[in-house]
C-alpha cells in the first residue's frame, strides 16, 4: 500500500481555510448562543405564561430534533413556506445558534434556580431592586456554577459544526471531503482531517478540564 | 421624634402557609433604642414575623408600620423600609463571589449611590468594629461561621439602618464562635441600636433585651421585661418552654414531671 502524503501538504492551505471556518463558526455561534440562551432561560422563568410557554416550545423543539434536520429545515423549508432565504453561512449560523442557545438556556436555568432563596433575600433586604439582585448577586454565581457545562457544550459545538458541511459551508469537514473526492486519496485526507480536528479539539478539552477544576464552587 | 415612639408595630398580623397558620394575629411594637428578643419553640412563627417586617414575606392580613409607613403599601415603601432595616440571617448569606470588603460596600454603592471610596472607608470602619479589618480582601469561604456572621452584621450596618433584624444569628454556628457574634450584638445594643432579635440564646435575651416576647403557635403568648418573663412567667406554656429549653440550651428528656402541664 502506498501513501501519498504530498496530497496533504499540497492541500494544506485549503484545509487550514476550512479549519479557520470551523473555528469561526464555533466562536460566532457561541457569541449568539450565550446571550440567546440567557434570554431564553429568563423567559422560561417568567411568571407570564405566554412568555415562558413560547420559550419552552422553542427550547424543546431545538433540543428534541436533530441538528441536521434543523439545518435542512432552515435551508429548504423556510424559503419554500415563508419566503426567507438565508445564505449557506447564514443558515449554518442560524441553525447552530438556535440549537446551542436551546441547550445553553437549560444550563443557565439550572444555574439560576440552584442559587438558594437566601441569596435573593440578602440582596433584597439591603434594599436592592430585584433586577439589581439578579445582575449583581445571582447571575455571577449562576454563571460560575454552569461554566463547566458551558465549556462542555463549547467542545461539542466545535465538533458539531461539521454537520453544516451538508449545505456546502466550507468548513474543515466539507473541504476535506471535497479534497478526498478530487484526489481519491481517502486515507491520507481523512487522517489529515482527524489530525486537524484533534489538534484543535484537544487543547479545548484540556481547557474544559481546567475550567471544571478552577470553578468548583466554594461556599 | 420621641424616643419612646414605636419605630415598628405589628397589628393583628396573620400569615398562613397552606394549612399552617404561621402567624395568628400578632400584635407587637418596638420602640426606638429598644432591644426586643423573640423567643419560643422552633416553628412558632418568630422568623416569619421578621421576614414580614421587611416584606420578604407577604402577610395575609393585618398591618406592619415602620417609621410611620405601612410596609406593604407600595413598591417604593418596601424599598425604603428595606434600606432603613438591616437584616442578619441564620445562614449569614454573604455573597460568596465577592470579597469581604465588597460584601460590605455593595449595599451603599448600589442602593445609596455612595462612591466606592467613601463606601470602602465606611466598610473598613465597620469591619474593624466587628474585629475583621484584616479579612477585608478575602472571600467569605475562607472565614469561620462566626467571622462570616460578623461580616454579615457589618454588611447590614453599612446601610446605617434605623433598626436591625436578627434571625437566629447564632443558630448555625459552632458553639465556640457563638460568643464572638453575641459580643458584637451586645456592643450594638449598648450603643443604642434598635434591635429585633429572634434567638434561642436565653442568656443573651435575659442580659441584653429590654423586652422579651414569647411566641407559640403563631402568637405572642407572653411579653414583658426579661425579669418578668424569665423569673416570673405568668403563662404555663412559657414556663413549660423555658423549663424544656434549660438555661444553657440543653434539652431535658421529657419525664412525667416535666411534661405535666403546670396549672
Amino acid at each position: 500500500m502506498n501513501f501519498q502524503w504530498s496530497i496533504v501538504w499540497e492541500s494544506l492551505p485549503r484545509l487550514l481555510d476550512g479549519a479557520w471556518m470551523t473555528v469561526w463558526l464555533t466562536f460566532a455561534t457561541m457569541t449568539l448562543a450565550i446571550p440567546g440562551g440567557l434570554v431564553l432561560a429568563l423567559m422560561r422563568l417568567s411568571p407570564v405564561t405566554l412568555i415562558s410557554a413560547s420559550a419552552t416550545a422553542f427550547v424543546e423543539f431545538f433540543r428534541a430534533t436533530p441538528l441536521i434536520l434543523q439545518i435542512y429545515w432552515i435551508y429548504y423549508v423556510l424559503p419554500a413556506y415563508f419566503d426567507v432565504q438565508l445564505s449557506q453561512l447564514g443558515t449554518a449560523l442560524a441553525g447552530l445558534a438556535c440549537n446551542i442557545a436551546a441547550f445553553n438556556s437549560e444550563t443557565f436555568r439550572s444555574g439560576i434556580v440552584s442559587i438558594r432563596r437566601g441569596q435573593w433575600n440578602a440582596g433584597l433586604a439591603l434594599g436592592m431592586a430585584p433586577a439589581r439582585v439578579f445582575v449583581s448577586i445571582i447571575l455571577p454565581q449562576a454563571t460560575m456554577r454552569v461554566l463547566p457545562a458551558l465549556a462542555s457544550t463549547w467542545v461539542s459545538l466545535f465538533k458539531d459544526t461539521s454537520l453544516v458541511s451538508i449545505i456546502s459551508v466550507a468548513e474543515l469537514s466539507y473541504v476535506s471531503l471535497q479534497i478526498r473526492a478530487e484526489t481519491y486519496r481517502i486515507l491520507e485526507v481523512l487522517t489529515a482531517m482527524a489530525a486537524l480536528y484533534w489538534l484543535m479539539g484537544y487543547p479545548q478539552a484540556k481547557l474544559v478540564d481546567w475550567v471544571h477544576r478552577r470553578f468548583k464552587v466554594a461556599e | 421624634m420621641n424616643k419612646a415612639d414605636p419605630i415598628l408595630t405589628f397589628e393583628a398580623v396573620h400569615k398562613r402557609y397552606g394549612s399552617v397558620m404561621a402567624l395568628d394575629g400578632v400584635n407587637l411594637s418596638i420602640r426606638r433604642g429598644e432591644v426586643v428578643c423573640l423567643i419560643g419553640p422552633s416553628g412558632s412563627g418568630k422568623s416569619t414575623l421578621l421576614r414580614c417586617a421587611n416584606a420578604l414575606d407577604v402577610l395575609d392580613s393585618g398591618r406592619i408600620v415602620f417609621e410611620g409607613n405601612e410596609v406593604r403599601s407600595s413598591e417604593a415603601t418596601v424599598r425604603h423600609v428595606r434600606r432603613r432595616m438591616g437584616m442578619v440571617f441564620q445562614n449569614f448569606e454573604l455573597f460568596p463571589h465577592l470579597t469581604v470588603l465588597r460584601n460590605v460596600t455593595i449595599g451603599p454603592t448600589t442602593v445609596l449611590g455612595m462612591r466606592r471610596a467613601a463606601a470602602e472607608g465606611r466598610a473598613m470602619a465597620l469591619l474593624s468594629k466587628v474585629g475583621l479589618s484584616e479579612k477585608a480582601a478575602v472571600y467569605p469561604s475562607a472565614l469561620s461561621g462566626g467571622q462570616q456572621q460578623r461580616v454579615a452584621i457589618a454588611r447590614a450596618l453599612a446601610m446605617e439602618p434605623a433598626l436591625m433584624l436578627f434571625d437566629e444569628p447564632t443558630s448555625a454556628l459552632d458553639p465556640e464562635t457563638i460568643g464572638e457574634v453575641l459580643s458584637v450584638m451586645k456592643v450594638l445594643a449598648d450603643e443604642g441600636m434598635t434591635m429585633l432579635v429572634v434567638t434561642h440564646e436565653m442568656d443573651f435575651a435575659r442580659r441584653v433585651a429590654d423586652h422579651v416576647a414569647v411566641f407559640d403557635k403563631g402568637r405572642v403568648i407572653e411579653e414583658g421585661s426579661p425579669k418578668e418573663v424569665f423569673e416570673n412567667a405568668m403563662v404555663p406554656r412559657t414556663r413549660d418552654f423555658l423549663s424544656h429549653l434549660g438555661w444553657h440550651g440543653e434539652t431535658t428528656i421529657p419525664t412525667a414531671a416535666s411534661t405535666r402541664e403546670v396549672s
